[in-house]
């Protein structure tokens, strides 16, 4: 559905005086090119459904429908509104130049206008933006000005403004984003600003003032504003669906209400799909799931030929789809019904359930239901109550038990709903006593101790005014992931055969401590490193084997043990079993030494079939088939070494290990790892083309990334010298502290 | 853990997924067991006094909650019910004198449920009566007993708790080779990893634990003396309580470095202590034998139909016409950030958390004292400042390998006992994740006039009548407890299942009752007279919105192919529905590899962008 979608016309200024920069800073038209082409990125990547244009001006060439007798020139519609692709963003990449003239910002403001009516007409939009990117420095005549905001106004069109920079020295703060962290210091207006930019900085507040009243200036912002954090483009995000519904007490009081998601977690929404590596089709793989009975032969069977059927506890209920929507619990539409009303301290922060909160406001334009939800929203927050209400969204989905807080800001009231657990959602953990606990009870030095860190790591500070700042709001840094996601799906489109780029170093920087925080508690953190001696614990070689893990009870196929019963057992099981002609199943290891032993088969044949039931035992994906896998490797192993013939045996281990994160078999190698279930080496078989270290190397995946888990804290900039020295003071207890003093002899003289 | 992790499945599948290749080091295979050892003298099926039901009575309820909840929750832990001190005797090799084992270590089926209800009561306790009959006691012999059902059990165990439900302190009374048997049958269950629990029952002259039963139990998880109640329980309540708290293994669902920079780094477990229980999957059965049949999934190569390795596929993803190709490996690498854990980026005041800021429903951290000690030591000192200071600490979080990171608020939460001396709240940070500018939508507030002082009165008035007090334990999924009740129903060959009581229904009725003329009073001065809030608002209905109503009168519009083409070369075949897409394939005879709207548009911009 088209609904809600916007339509934005991205107006450059490309002119040569973009290209002039102040020694040590980048071009304005560099910084114009990035924001424009991570807008674009974003859209792109999002599949956002939003119609995007692209007029430059100051180019040398002149293509748009307004020019005639000289009016108009130098201005260049790049490109007519549609949904941004991936041409798009190469075109900026490779063709976006800049340009040799100057062009007036209004008569391109004009153009893009233009357009936008063009375009549009006949079609809907929810909202029809313009976004103007230029240093404001070329002479501009402002005779048309109120026409132009007049007829602005009259196609509800809204501007937006990316200046080199900020129209108000004083106060960016609290005009609707204070990013995370110091941002680079802005120039200041009125310093360096040429006279033509003087002027036009008066125009462009002259126009969002009367666009937009007093907020109008929010909608300017400097170009290095919107790099750092993309969110700025706010304006042209989709709406959330409106929810008209009922709110009810009892069964005659009723309210008419909308709800609207405020906040979810929005996530990546296009999938990967699987292709051919070599052809690239995704034609090439066909994907097939087949049905089959947990016997030996795994016997496949048609899908029409099975049923559903669900679990219930030890028992399987078969349970037809039909029965099940008959019988399944039914609710009766849509409801927002109060249950009671309850103190709000009852209702604890960590209950929360679901993802998402729900705004619910008075249906839109209804003053009566305004009121009467005014009357309850502010009877709640006087009385600190919230009503707990059954939520339902619609017939189909499945009802809730929520709590519906009172909200009450200075433009608007509001209610907040938000999911509360059901009984079954909750577990009852009881944990061992910290306060009053001897053993870990904190000294006065300590407690101390952590009390100036805090103070020194307060993310909230008094600015001049003693207001107090944020200076780490979480709510305000785009999701480091799209971002990541969006540059690496650019970076390989246009270079599709380079490695995927490092992590942009501004996008790790946002998600760092801010620097001056980071300067403030050196002194109390090393205080803290002094007065609490935390030390890795060395595991003892205690580890479990897979045997300790499952418990050996004397029936289960002990891997240990059959390398010492071998004798009597095989004797034992021909007589009983009569010939063993392949390995099966049930005992596989007994099969396969059997086989062996017996030369019934060659040992290559042997070894397969083995590996053949190692890959069934492991299909299953269920611990309980690990133990029976890692007998039956643990045999290979014994048989392959005690043979000579270790290439076999590496080689299936090799591929297993790739394997491994494919297959979710992370908890298989664990117990591989613990039972020293490596690589055949030479020093056990000759043939072996692995040595002992790389035998013993080569379990180690999991463990490595265990090392690397314990994470280095990595500080930037002026602090780093800082970093190397604590991280010497880390290495006291070891015997090499020596070698390292005089190592870094000249960073401790720096102190 | 698989199980709890099976059955309370997160709604999206991205977290699903994420958290299945958790934890690699930190994961649990095996069952976790529990047996109830039940004292089955006479003095356990005496009645309270004003017909309060017996101990015995109060057992069995309690019995009957675990397993259903497990059937619910985790339906793979194996549960034992075995008597004590009966008349007859019934174990697996019946070696064992007086005592009866009633259910065998087993998952908990719908049949087990039916056992259980049958001794309840009146009749229950006749039938147990007739069954097992009350006798002579060893606890000797019972522990023997269940540690040979511990070491029958063909399955690997990781977890094993045997908990006694008695209430007589001194079960030999004064047969020192019985106690002493006892003790040594108890210490030998210690040994081999099983934790013994005491629930002890109330009986007239009080319950005392030193007397016999502190040498039996395990000792408390930590020193301090919170291990043992030495209260005994009177009501189900309270005993559900205390076994409910003790019944489930708690498991960290990851261990993780907590760094507060500098290398001043903590070992943290994280635990998952709510979570929104789903509906299990449906098992696929075989027709002829109701047998679980097994799904394999294989990708072979559509021209060759040679078998694809993972090493033979790709991942890819197409924007427009453009088809960017990357390998398995470097799209989870896009997803790597830093390395899993825990990092400290600050602190905030508590009122700097705001309410509407929810995403995910909140985890828990304890310390880990085995990974890295004086963990626990600078935690509580953490835990008590933030606390004191009333601040959380922002952290980045980052739970396992190839994650993105998140921020978290970690909320300091002191331990709070109830009544009953049981752990209401444990001691440690709740971790609330925080959202991202993309996380938050704009919303246009709707604006309009506000209620006078009046009637904010009226309404206090009913919200005051209204009052209840919420725990977060007292609504039950509807959804679920029908879905498991017709399960039961189906299980047992019922006639039809028991109905549910849906709790999560208003009870108007009474209501209406407590609000008497409020509700009245209060329309009449916000509303007119005229005016009907449950009817449709006859003003002005956009068409644009009213999108619900009118499907079947909706005319099938045929695309031209101009129009299509236009579509394609802008790249605006996204904004046309399905059904249209569908339609215009169809239209054109366009064959499509799906019906996915990705497919359908990939079909149209193949044949119209030629």
């Amino acid at each position: 559905k088209a609904r809600g979608s916007s339509a934005l016309v991205l107006c450059m200024d490309v002119g040569f005086s973009m290209s002039n920069s102040e020694p040590g800073q980048e071009p304005s038209f560099e910084q114009a090119k990035k924001v424009i082409q991570k807008f674009v990125q974003r859209q792109v990547f999002a599949e956002n459904k939003d119609e995007v244009g692209l007029v430059l001006f100051g180019t040398d060439g002149t293509k748009n429908g307004l020019a005639e007798d000289g009016q108009y020139e130098n201005i260049t519609v790049h490109r007519r509104l549609m949904m941004p692709d991936f041409e798009l963003l190469e075109e900026i990449e490779s063709k976006l130049q800049p340009g040799g003239q100057q062009a007036d910002w209004l008569d391109a403001l004009v153009v893009c206008m233009d357009l936008l009516q063009e375009e549009t007409m006949g079609k809907k939009f929810e909202r029809l933006n313009i976004v103007l990117l230029t240093d404001l420095n070329v002479q501009t005549s402002a005779d048309q000005l109120d026409v132009i905001i007049d007829s602005l106004k009259k196609a509800r069109i809204t501007l937006q403004f990316f200046l080199p920079f900020p129209v108000d020295g004083e106060d960016r703060a609290d005009g609707g984003g204070d990013g995370p962290g110091p941002s680079a210091a802005p120039v200041r207006p009125g310093k360096g600003l040429s006279r033509q930019q003087t002027q036009g900085l008066e125009m462009v507040k002259n126009i969002m003032t009367s666009l937009e009243e007093e907020d109008g200036l929010e909608e300017v912002y400097t170009f290095s504003d919107a790099l750092q954090k993309l969110s700025i483009f706010k304006r042209i995000d989709r709406r959330p669906m409106a929810w008209p519904c009922h709110l009810t007490i009892g069964s005659s009081l009723t309210i008419r209400i909308v709800g609207y998601k405020a906040v979810t977690e929005e996530k990546v929404k296009k999938s990967w799909a699987i292709v051919e590596a070599q052809s690239h089709q995704r034609d090439d793989v066909k994907r097939e799931t087949v049905y089959c009975l947990d016997d030996d032969n795994e016997t496949e069977v048609q899908k029409d030929d099975t049923i559903q059927g669900f679990r219930y506890g030890s028992d399987i209920v078969p349970f037809s789809k039909v029965d099940e929507d008959q019988m399944k619990y039914k609710s009766d539409g849509k409801c927002f019904s109060v249950l009671g009303f309850t103190k709000q301290e009852l209702i604890r922060r960590h209950q929360f359930m679901g993802s998402q909160v729900v705004k619910v406001f008075a249906a839109r334009d209804d003053e009566h239901a305004a009121v009467a939800l005014s009357a309850l929203i502010r009877a709640l927050d006087s009385l600190k109550m919230a009503a707990i209400v059954r939520y339902a969204y619609d017939r189909r989905s499945n009802p809730q038990v929520g709590a519906a807080f009172p909200c009450i800001k200075e433009k608007y009231e509001c209610l907040l709903y938000v999911q509360l657990p059901f009984m079954e959602d909750l577990r009852q953990f009881t944990f061992p006593v910290l306060e009053n606990n001897k053993k870990f009870k904190p000294s006065e030095s300590q407690l101390s101790a952590v009390d100036a860190l805090i103070d020194s790591m307060m993310l909230v500070e008094k600015d001049e005014d003693g207001e107090s700042v944020d200076v780490f709001k979480v709510n305000h840094i785009p999701n480091p992931q799209f971002q990541r996601l969006f540059q690496c799906l650019h970076h390989r489109g246009v270079n599709p055969d380079d490695p995927l780029p490092p992590v942009e170093p501004w996008l790790k920087r946002d998600l760092e401590r801010p620097q001056a925080v980071s300067a403030r508690c050196q002194t109390p953190l090393q205080d803290v490193k002094t007065k609490f001696p935390l030390k890795v614990v060395v595991k003892k070689k205690e580890q479990k084997t897979s045997a300790d893990v499952f418990g050996s009870s004397a029936d289960e196929p002990d891997a240990k043990k059959v390398k010492v019963d071998e004798e009597t057992e095989f004797n034992l099981a021909e007589i009983a079993k009569g010939n063993i002609t392949s390995v099966g199943s049930v005992n596989p290891v007994r099969d396969f030494c059997t086989l062996i032993r017996q030369k019934t088969v060659s040992f290559d044949q042997a070894c397969q079939q083995l590996t053949h039931r190692i890959e069934q035992l492991l299909g299953n994906r269920s611990p309980e088939y690990y133990m029976k896998s890692i007998a039956c490797i643990q045999a290979f192993r014994d048989q392959s070494v005690s043979s000579g013939n270790a290439e076999l045996f590496n080689s299936y281990m090799q591929s297993l290990k790739r394997s491994v994160p494919d297959r979710n078999l992370q908890e298989l190698w664990d117990l591989l790892i613990q039972d020293a279930l490596t690589l055949i080496s030479k020093d056990e078989v000759d043939g072996s083309t692995f040595s002992k270290q790389d035998a013993n190397q080569f379990l180690a995946f999991e463990q490595k990334e265990e090392v690397q888990a314990a994470p280095v804290q990595e500080d930037t900039g002026d602090v780093d010298d800082l970093v190397s020295v604590s991280c010497l003071f880390g290495c006291f207890n070891d015997k090499h502290i020596i070698y390292y003093i005089c190592e870094c002899n000249s960073d401790l003289q720096v102190y | 853990m698989a199980e709890w992790r099976e059955y309370y499945q997160n709604e999206d599948d991205e977290v699903e997924e994420d958290e299945e290749d958790s934890g690699g080091a930190y994961k649990i295979s095996g069952r976790d067991s529990l047996v109830f050892l039940v004292d089955a003298s006479k003095e356990m099926f005496i009645k309270g006094e004003d017909g309060e039901p017996s101990n015995f009575d109060m057992t069995m309820q309690c019995v009957r909650s675990v397993y259903t909840s497990k059937i619910i929750s985790s339906d793979k832990d194996l549960v034992a019910l075995v008597f004590y001190g009966t008349e007859q005797s019934k174990n697996p090799r019946n070696s064992f004198k007086h005592v009866y084992v009633y259910h065998d270590l087993d998952s908990p089926g719908a049949k087990h449920v039916q056992d259980i209800d049958k001794l309840q009561g009146e009749k229950g306790a006749q039938l147990a009566e007739k069954t097992m009959g009350s006798g002579e006691t060893s606890l000797g012999e019972a522990l023997w007993c269940c540690s040979n059902l511990y070491s029958d059990i063909k399955l690997r165990l990781s977890h094993k708790r045997l908990m006694i439900f008695t209430c007589r302190d001194d079960p030999h009374v004064g047969d020192s080779a019985k106690d002493r048997q006892a003790r040594t049958k108890a210490a030998d269950l210690k040994e081999t990893g099983v934790v013994i629990d005491l629930m002890h029952l109330t009986k007239p002259e009080g319950f005392d634990v030193s007397l016999f039963f502190c040498d039996i139990v395990s000792p408390p998880e930590d020193e301090s003396e919170l291990g043992l109640q030495t209260e005994p329980c009177r009501k189900l309540e309270d005993l559900q309580k205390r076994v409910r708290a003790k019944e489930l293994k708690k498991r960290a669902q990851s261990r993780l470095t907590f760094s507060l920079g500098e290398g001043v780094n903590l070992a943290v477990g994280v635990y998952v202590l709510a979570r929104t229980a789903t509906k299990p999957p449906a098992v696929r059965l075989y027709r002829d034998t109701n047998e679980p049949v097994r799904t394999k999934t294989r990708y072979f190569h559509a021209h060759n139909g040679g078998i694809l390795l993972p090493n033979d596929m790709k991942r890819a993803q197409v924007y427009g016409k453009k088809q960017i190709v990357m390998e398995k490996d470097e799209v989870d690498e896009i997803k790597k950030f830093d390395d899993p854990g825990l990092v400290l980026m600050g602190f905030k005041p508590m009122e700097r958390l705001k309410l509407h800021h929810h995403i995910r429903p909140a985890l828990f951290i304890y310390p880990e004292e085995e990974q890295i000690s004086g963990s626990s030591c600078m935690f509580t000192t953490l835990l008590l400042k933030c606390s004191e200071k009333n601040v959380f600490a922002l952290c980045r979080y980052i739970p396992r390998r190839n994650t993105p990171p998140r921020f978290v608020a970690l909320v300091p939460q002191r331990e709070e006992l109830d009544q009953s001396q049981t752990q209401a709240t444990p001691p440690g940070f709740r971790v609330i994740f925080l959202p991202f500018a993309d996380d938050i939508r704009t919303v246009d507030a709707h604006v309009g006039p506000t209620a006078s002082d009046e009637q904010v009165d009226k309404m206090k008035e009913i919200v005051h009548k209204l009052r209840f007090k919420y725990r977060s334990d007292a609504f039950e999924n509807p959804m679920l407890q029908q879905h498991y009740r017709n399960l039961e129903a189906l299980a047992l060959d019922m006639l039809a299942p028991e109905p549910i009581e849906d709790l999560t229904m208003p009870k108007v009725q009474m209501m209406d009752d407590r609000l008497g003329p409020l509700v009245q009073e209060f329309k009449d001065l916000v509303y007119p007279p005229d005016y009907n809030p449950e009817g449709k608002p006859a003003a002005k209905r956009k068409p644009a919105e009213s999108g619900g109503g009118g499907a079947e009168k909706k005319p099938k519009v045929e695309m031209s192919e101009e129009e299509l083409k236009n579509h394609v070369e802008k790249g605006t075949l996204g904004k046309l529905t399905v059904p249209v897409l569908k339609d215009a394939c169809r239209q054109f005879g366009i064959r499509t590899t799906g019906t996915k709207k990705q497919e359908l548009i990939d079909a149209l911009t193949m044949q119209f962008s030629k």
